[in-house]
Formats: C-alpha cells, structure tokens, sequence
C-alpha cells in the first residue's frame, strides 16, 4: 500500500476514536454531562472524554478564557500529540461574548492557538455540540482539519500572541513588539 | 524436527494473534454492555481495533528516555509469553514447559515493565497509580493463592495443563462443593485483576488521572492498551481453566479437527461469560478507596478461602 | 598446605592491618587475600566428587586435617555441604572487599584485617569435623563481626549485636554442652544418637542458637539496626555470606550430626518430621513479617535488611521440609541469596558513596544518572522478587513444589503472598531511588564499584539460562545425605509435579520482545524532560520549590492497616524480658554497690563467720 492510502486509513481511523480532553473554564462545561450520558450519547460515534492530554486527540475549551487559564490551556495543548484538533465551544472563544469588555479575559481563541471549529451559542445546545462533533469527523476525513500543521507553521506568532497577553506590563507588550521589527 | 519448529512457532503467533484480536473484541463487547445497561447506543463492538490503530498511527509519540520505552517492550512482550504458557482450549502451546506457579510469576513481567514505564515518568499521578496497583496486587493475591493451593493439593499436580486433563469428560472443578465456593473467591479476585469497578482503584480517571498510564500516549499507550486488552484474555482463560476444565468438551484424539473446533468455541463462549460477569459488575459499582479494597480481601474472601482449605484439609488427612 | 593457607590469610590480614595510612593498598592487598579462599574452593572440587575441568585445580590441598593439640584433637575436613557454603562465601567475599576499596576511607586497615579474620573463621566453621573447632572458629567469626560493628560508632547496633551474639553463643555452647553429655564425644562422626529428650533439647537450642546468625523470627531483632548503621561493603558480606552460616550450622546439626532417622522418631507430620515442619513454619512467618516490615521502611538500609529477614525465610522453610526438591529449592536460595541481597547492598552503598542520602523520599530519578547501577540493581530485584528473568524463579519455584508435594497447605499461601509483598517493596526502591524525578546531578559510580556489582549479578542470568547446572552442583551433597538428587537436564528442572523449561520461558520471552519491538519502532518518537509533565496545566516552572516525588509514605495505606499488627513486634517482648534481667540486675546491684566500705564490711564479716565456724568447728 502507498503512504497515501495508509494515511486516509489513519484518518478514517481515528476520526472514529475522537478521545477528548475538556477544558472546563466556563459554563459551557454543564452541557458536556447531557452529550456524554444516556439523553444525546456521543460514545457511539467513539467518542470518549480521557483524563490527561497526553492521550487525548481533541481539545475541547468550554467556555471563557481569563490570561492565567490561557497560560494552562497552552501547555496543555502543547502536551498533546500530534494530529490534535481544537474545538472552541461558545461564543466566548469566539469574540469574547458576554466577557467583551473584561480586562483580563482573552476574546479570540485563534489568536493563541489554531481552532479546528466553534461552536456558536450561549451556550450551545446539546444537538450543536454533537453537529460540530460530525463536521469535524468530516473534516478530517476529508484532511480539511490540519489546526495542529497551522501551529507548528505558525509556531513563532502564535507564541508571539501569547506572549503579548501573558505580560502584564506595558513595557514588556513594547519589548515583543519592538521584537518583531528587528 | 525442523518442520515440527516451524509448525510449533506458527501455531504460536496464530494463538498469540487471535489472543491480541479476542481481546480488543472484549473490549468492544465491554464497552458495549456498559453503555446498553446505562441505556445509552454505545460504541460499535469492534471499537477496541479502531482505537488501537488510531494510537499506533499518531504522528509524534512522546518518551521519557530509554526506561520510559521499556514498558512498552516489557508489557506487550510479557503479556503475549504469559499467554503462550496457558493452555487454550486443551491447546497447551508451551504449558507443558511451566507450571502454574510459572504463570503467576509470568504476569508479574508486563506489570513490572509498565510500573517501570509508570515511574520513570516521573508524574507523582502515576507513582500513586503504582501504589495503589501493587497493593491491589497483594490484596487480591492471598485469597486467589490459597484457593489454587487447594486445588493443587486436590489435583496433586502444579501443572495448568494436568489440572485441565483431570477435569475432561466435562468434569469441571465447579462440580466439586469446595471449588464452587472456590470459585466464586477467584472470581472476586479477578475482578480486582482486571480492574473493574468497584476494584478499578489504581486507574481512577476522576481522582489521579488514569494513574500509571498519565503520562502514556500515542504508541506507548497503544502498547500498554493491547496489554490490558491481552490480560483479560490472560486472566479469565486461567479462570476457566481452573474451574470450567479450559473449555474441553470434545477429546481430541476421538474426533479430530471438529474437536478442536468445538473447544475454541466453548472457550471463546465461556471467557465471554466469565468477562461478562465483571463487565457486568463493572457497570453498576462505585469504587472502593484502597484500604477498603484491601480489607475487603483479607477479611473476607480471603475468610472464605481459609474455609476451602481447612475442607481440602480434612479430606488430605483422611 | 590447608594451615599454610590459614596462616597466609592471617599474616595478609596483619599486612593490611599495617597499611592502614594507605587505605587503597591495603584493599588491593585485601583484594588478592580475598582471592585465595576462592581459589582454594575451586581447587577442592574434585575432591567432593564434581567434574570440573582439570586446569581449575590451582592448589593441590590435602582433603582432611587433624591438628592435636594436646588435649583435644582439631578435625578440619571437606565435605560436600561446607564445599558448597565456601563457594557462596568465597565468591561473595572478594566482591565485598573490591567494593570497598574505593569506599572506604577511614581507619582502612583494621576494616579489611577485620574482614579477613570473619572469612578465616567462616573457613574454620565450614571444614570443623568437631565441636570444639566449630565452636571456636564460630566466636573468631562472631567477634570478628562485632569489631566491624563497632565501626559504626552506633549505640543501638553495638548493643543489640553484643546481646545477641552472647545469646547465641550461649545457646550454641549449652546445646554442646548437652550433646557431649549424651554421647561423650566431641567428634561429629563418632556421635551416635538416642532419640530421647536431652538430644531434642540440645538440637532445639542449636537451631535457635544459629537462627540468631539466620535471622530468623523472633531472633531478627538485631538485624535491622546492624545491618542500617554498619558500612556497605560489610553488610553485604554479613547478609549476603555470614547469614548463610547460620543455615550451614542448621543443615550440619539436623541432617548430618543428629540425623533424619532421629528427627522422624520424635514424630512425622505427612512424612515430615514435627522439627522439621516447626522450622518450616517459623520460616514461613519469617518470610512474612520480614516482607511486612519492608514494606513499611523508608530508610534504604533498613529496608534491605527486613527484606533480607524475609528472603532468608524462605531457606529455613526448605531445610525444614528436607525432601531432595526442598534441599535443592534451599541451597538454591542461599546461593541467590547470597549473591542478590550482596549486589543491592552494594549498591546501596553505591548510591550513598555519590548522593550521601539513605532515605528513599530525599532520592529520586538516579536511573539515568547511574545507569549502569540501576541495571544491577535491576537484576538483583528480578531475583530478589522472583521474576523468572533471573535465577531468583527457579529457587522459589522449587520451595514450592516441595510444599505442594508435602501437601503443606498452610505454608504455600503464606509463601506465595511473601513473594508478592517483595514485588511492593522493589518497587519502593526502584521508584524512590532510580525513577522518578531527578533530584540530584551525579555521577555514574566507580568502576570498581561497578565491577563487583555486575560480577555479582552475573550468577544469577547463568543459573537462569542453566539452572541444571545448579542442580549438579547441590548433586554431592543430596548424595551425601541419602537423597536421590531431582531430575534435571542443563535448562530443565522435572519434579512428579510439573517440569520447568528455562530454555522455553527464554525463547518465549525474546519472541514476545520482538514483536513489541516490531509494534515500537513502527513512529519516531522524541524524548522530553521529566518536567513536561501533565499536572492538570500547572507549568512547571511554578513548581520548582515543590517535589514532585511521590516516594514519601509510599505505602501509606498499607501501613494504616497493618501498623496495629506490628506495633507490639518482636523488640518489645526482647525488651520486657530486658526488663526481667534487669530487676534481677538491680537485686544483684543491693550487695555490689561499689563502695570500698561496704566491700570491706563484707570481708570483716566473712572472716568473723570463718572464724566463728571455726571456733564451734
């Protein structure tokens, strides 16, 4: 068999074992239980929540992010392996959403980290969050969902954006910026 | 001579690839009964295959230098030779090589190279995983010694594969008062061995993050998983070998080929059983802490293990 | 040429004694002394009926000496058994000296003169063809110890060592004593028996008696606190060699000076006798509660002393049995023994010679500082746990089918679950010590070190891979007893039980090996340091000040249920007896105050009674 083909397996795999690590920081969390339990039951696409990142495939951050969760949520990422995928569950991934004006909660995730899909809402439904769960399988059975060559291609800006939001003095956001012109 | 090796060795890998292949099955099976009793759909049964290609073909795997790696070797290795020494359905590969004592030693090999993996991790999540999985070790063992001890001392053989033989022409050791108790302590003990709830102590998802196997990913997990899945195989095929004659229904020698086909049959039906019960409990404990665990079988089953004894006792005497 | 070897270790040990500025001459002088006891048990192999090939004989020694002296006669002569036991302890001995010297420093040359003295005596003890040579090279063995104790400058070790020797060399002389008033001979050979009271007592007092040097319960009380507060080197040739002449002394007294016939007439218990399984059993609760409190240790030494009480359990369970298959399984054990608990002693003394720390919390993460230390210690653990990838299986194996033949049903669970307690408290020192997090940047240990670590450990994959040739080793001296030796080819051990193919487990083992091989190099993979490590997001930076070694209170659990059990244990029964002695020392203390005044009171009072006797008189 050619290295092409045993790829599409791989693919075709493991887009049927999707482990999941949740990153609980908001409230999205509280409808996780319903999509896991016996009412919405996502184990029968394969789809199990695991306990370290080590062995997890998809990341899923629910809900806002304050800059010290963010700091958590990048070395968990970072610990993950590779082909990961990132789904960011409500609107507060997305643009902040009712945290808009908070001085300390980052508003787009993709800034920090590639996002393989959102999941709009305040908060989704439980049928939303399943919806996502199927386009991402066909994603990445089409080899659409390729958030983790992103990070690896865009490893020093992402890390430049984290940078920027990990420093809390003005000083230090002037010292990356400067950075970047040299 | 030669062709005899060659025939031997094949025969060999086969059994070790139908053990690999039975028990990724199991786990299927497992998961599937777990989630119909929750009243959910559940996983398709033949997931246990697809989550281990999907970890073999993860694209970076992440070690912890060269005694991190030996749990892998160790564990998968250990297991697959653990499994060549049992005897399968009156199919005894090299158990005529080891006996029972053999055995227990054996499956003390892939648990030492994961625990090896486990700490050189250095994640204090795994060495409490650790702890907690050689104390369960020590807690299940006392009950489950004393009861093969008796069988033993009643079959007057250590072999495996000589206790298989006294029980053919369907004279099965759950036939005999002694070991119907006898077999309902094993069968505790097991579940501790295979790590189901309420005895899944050591793996603990919620408390310490899946214990020894945190810090494991990609192909090591999926060595470590195949490792697991192998065990169940291991484990309850020495359950029905001890107490349900290893399956043998048919003699060999008087009906050939159908004989052996018959056998692997009540085998496979009768692991399945013997896993179904523990999935089965699985599915609707809580979990233990660990000194409970350990009281539960030193005061308990290991009570009623003592009870075999004595009865086996009084009957040597006479 | 036998006293000529004697008096050449003798004059080494004064030589090295004199080179005491210069301590690593001095053990290279040790070193090559140490050699000729080695040389000298493989000269006699033929001699006890072995066929070792011919360029291995080194010296030509006659078999048997008798040396009078006036009024006794001193028999020394070879025999099968000591052959044996002088294989242990002279392979085990220049291990211990090649260590030391890069490990000792201080006050080298009365170390090593000391060391070569307990070897002269364990020679003695191991060829006595009489009572009274086995006596006094025992107290030369015992004393010699004791002044190596006395190195440890340790209170509580010195003391428990001198009330323990003293106990047991009481109850060796008062079993003598008894045994020279019923058969009227000093002479092993000479000794005829009677199978009545006075011989049980005397054999009942021997056993005990050299159960002090065999550790077995309740005489292990001193061994925890010598063997943690002497140096290394020393406790590796204590437990690993000098224990085994407690079990030597056992073995010669029951099955060779007494005799199995006398032993069955005081009674057999399905064909064992009642002495016999009384040891067993003792052997069987040493096996256990030496594995307990193992478990519970968190000083390494002291661990590896518990853990020593509880492997030499296991010897005494063999003796007792005392079937062809428990003798062979025994002296099996002792030889792993022998050569396990020296390499992990050592290495013990390995990892404080470059950290300085002996508590297993305060270690961590050596395994890949000290690599090839962590493979030694590997091994020794395989053997010590019984895994069958070294020798260790084979003797555990043997004990119990020998229990099981005997339908021992009580002592074989007891057994099996000491040989899983050794899997917990293994696993204590390999994680507490060499996995981990690395707490310390050291070196690799020195190679001389190393060296007697890994030549120690050699022995144990040898009579792995051909465990016959143990079995053909131990062949003279079950023939020697009466005992048909157990059916064996190089790699296959058959009982009327079960058989046991190593060559089969091997062959197994690497095919298995291949194929997780096949599955392991099937990614690339990268290494990363232990500080990526998955702790629910924490970066790790944060925690720089906190350990992430879990090592502290391993087995914390474990001791809250068994710590009532032991918290009335051996040491506190000793002690109320101390007590006992004690309120009679103090009566003794009313008359003997130590006043010059009452002394001459007495003397006044003496004479006036002499006189006053005199006068009714």
């Amino acid at each position: 068999m050619r290295q092409e083909d045993w790829s599409k397996l791989a693919r075709i795999m493991s887009k049927r074992s999707l482990w999941m690590v949740h990153f609980c920081t908001g409230c999205g969390a509280m409808e996780m239980p319903p999509v896991l339990t016996s009412r919405y039951d996502m184990e029968r696409f394969g789809m199990i929540s695991m306990a370290t990142p080590r062995q997890a495939d998809v990341l899923l951050v629910t809900g806002y992010l304050a800059v010290k969760t963010l700091k958590r949520l990048v070395q968990v990422y970072e610990q993950m392996r590779d082909p990961k995928y990132v789904v960011g569950f409500g609107s507060c991934t997305i643009n902040g959403g009712m945290y808009w004006d908070s001085y300390n909660t980052i508003k787009d995730l993709s800034k920090y980290m590639p996002v393989d899909i959102y999941i709009a809402g305040c908060m989704p439904r439980p049928e939303a969050i399943i919806d996502a769960f199927l386009k991402l399988m066909d994603m990445i059975d089409k080899g659409e969902a390729t958030g983790w060559k992103k990070y690896h291609k865009y490893y020093k800006q992402y890390k430049r954006n984290q940078k920027m939001a990990f420093s809390y003095r003005l000083d230090e956001v002037k010292d990356i910026e400067e950075g970047d012109g040299k | 001579m030669v062709m005899n090796i060659i025939t031997s060795i094949l025969v060999m890998s086969g059994m070790v690839a139908l053990g690999f292949a039975i028990g990724m099955l199991f786990n299927g099976i497992a998961r599937k009964v777990v989630a119909r009793i929750h009243n959910r759909v559940g996983p398709p049964v033949y997931q246990g295959y697809i989550d281990v290609f999907k970890l073999f073909s993860k694209k970076t795997n992440i070690s912890h230098g060269w005694i991190f790696d030996l749990a892998a070797l160790f564990s998968v290795g250990g297991i697959a030779l653990t499994f060549l020494f049992l005897p399968v359905a009156g199919v005894s590969m090299l158990s005529g090589e080891g006996d029972l004592f053999l055995i227990l030693y054996l499956i003390a090999i892939p648990a030492l190279g994961f625990a090896l993996g486990a700490g050189a991790s250095g994640n204090p999540n795994a060495a409490v995983g650790m702890m907690r999985a050689l104390m369960m070790m020590l807690a299940y063992e006392l009950p489950i010694a004393m009861v093969i001890v008796a069988m033993m001392v009643y079959y007057n053989t250590t072999s495996l594969a000589g206790i298989v033989a006294m029980q053919s022409n369907l004279k099965w050791a759950i036939g005999i008062p002694p070991f119907l108790i006898g077999a309902l302590v094993a069968d505790m003990a097991l579940q501790g061995m295979l790590m189901e709830k309420p005895f899944d102590i050591p793996l603990a998802p919620h408390e310490i993050a899946t214990g020894p196997l945190v810090e494991f990913g990609g192909k090591h997990l999926g060595s470590i998983i195949l490792y697991k899945m192998m065990g169940t195989v291991v484990e309850t095929t020495l359950f029905v070998d001890l107490f349900l004659g290893g399956g043998v229904v048919l003699n060999v020698n008087q009906f050939g080929w159908f004989a052996y086909l018959v056998n692997f049959i009540v085998w496979f039906v009768l692991i399945l059983v013997v896993f179904l019960i523990a999935v089965i409990i699985n599915a609707v404990f809580p979990r233990f802490r660990i000194e409970q665990a350990l009281k539960f079988y030193w005061k308990y089953d290991a009570l009623v293990a003592l009870f075999i004894l004595f009865w086996i006792f009084s009957g040597v005497m006479v | 040429m036998l006293v000529e070897i004697f008096i050449t270790m003798l004059i080494l040990a004064l030589v090295a004694a004199a080179l005491n500025k210069y301590p690593k001459i001095s053990g290279i002088v040790t070193f090559f002394a140490s050699l000729i006891p080695f040389l000298v048990v493989i000269s006699w192999s033929q001699d006890i009926g072995l066929s070792f090939p011919q360029f291995l004989k080194f010296f030509t020694l006659e078999k048997s000496l008798n040396y009078n002296i006036g009024i006794a006669t001193f028999m020394l002569k070879i025999t099968p058994l000591g052959w044996f036991f002088l294989l242990l302890l002279a392979s085990a001995f220049p291990m211990a000296i090649l260590f030391s010297i890069t490990f000792i420093k201080k006050n080298a040359g009365g170390f090593y003169a000391a060391m070569i003295t307990s070897m002269i005596g364990s020679m003695g003890i191991l060829l006595a063809q009489d009572i009274l040579s086995f006596y006094m090279f025992w107290e030369i063995m015992s004393w010699s110890i004791l002044a190596l104790v006395m190195r440890s400058h340790d209170k509580k070790a010195i003391m428990s060592y001198l009330s323990f020797g003293v106990l047991s060399a009481m109850l060796i002389l008062l079993g003598i004593m008894l045994l020279y008033s019923e058969t009227g001979t000093f002479v092993f050979s000479e000794m005829g028996f009677m199978a009545n009271n006075t011989t049980l007592i005397a054999l009942s007092l021997l056993v005990s008696g050299f159960a002090v040097k065999g550790v077995l319960v309740p005489m292990h009380v001193w061994a925890p606190y010598v063997y943690s507060r002497s140096e290394e080197p020393f406790v590796a040739f204590l437990s690993g060699g000098l224990s085994k002449l407690g079990y030597f002394a056992m073995i010669l007294f029951m099955y060779s000076v007494v005799g199995i016939s006398v032993l069955n007439s005081w009674g057999t218990f399905r064909d064992v006798s009642i002495f016999g399984y009384t040891l067993a059993f003792i052997g069987a609760l040493t096996a256990f509660i030496g594995t307990v409190l193992a478990i519970m240790q968190d000083d390494l030494r002291k661990l590896l002393a518990y853990s020593s009480i509880g492997q030499l359990g296991y010897i005494a369970i063999g003796i007792g049995i005392g079937t062809p298959l428990a003798m062979t399984g025994a002296l099996f054990q002792a030889l792993n023994h022998t050569f396990f608990k020296s390499a992990l002693f050592l290495a013990a003394g390995a990892v404080y010679y470059r950290t300085g720390k002996w508590k297993i919390s305060e270690l961590g993460g050596l395994g890949y500082k000290m690599p090839f230390t962590f493979l030694a210690v590997l091994f020794a653990i395989f053997a010590l746990a019984g895994i069958p990838i070294t020798s260790g299986f084979a003797a555990k194996w043997l004990l119990y089918e020998a229990a099981i033949q005997k339908k021992f049903l009580f002592i074989t669970p007891i057994m099996l679950i000491a040989g899983v307690g050794a899997f917990l408290y293994s696993y204590k020192i390999l994680y507490g010590v060499f996995l981990g997090e690395p707490r310390h940047n050291v070196k690799e240990a020195p190679l001389s070190q190393l060296a007697a670590m890994w030549l120690l450990v050699l022995p144990l994959i040898i009579f792995l891979i051909f465990p016959g040739w143990f079995v053909d080793l131990t062949s003279p001296i079950l023939k020697w007893y009466g005992l048909m030796p157990i059916s064996h080819t190089p790699y296959t051990i058959t009982t009327s039980l079960a058989a046991y193919n190593t060559l089969a487990v091997i062959l197994a083992l690497i095919g298995g090996l291949i194929l997780a091989f096949a599955l392991y190099f099937s990614k690339p993979q990268k290494v990363v340091p232990h500080t990526d490590n998955y702790l629910a997001g924490e970066p790790p930076e944060l925690y720089e000040h906190i350990s992430m070694h879990a090592a502290s209170k391993y087995y914390e659990p474990f001791d809250e249920v068994f710590y009532p059990f032991f918290k009335r244990g051996a040491e506190m029964c000793w002690m109320a007896i101390l007590k006992f002695v004690k309120i009679l020392g103090e009566g003794a203390r009313a008359i003997y105050t130590g006043i010059v005044n009452d002394y001459s009171i007495y003397i006044l009072i003496f004479f006036l009674l002499l006189v006053g006797w005199w006068l009714i008189w």
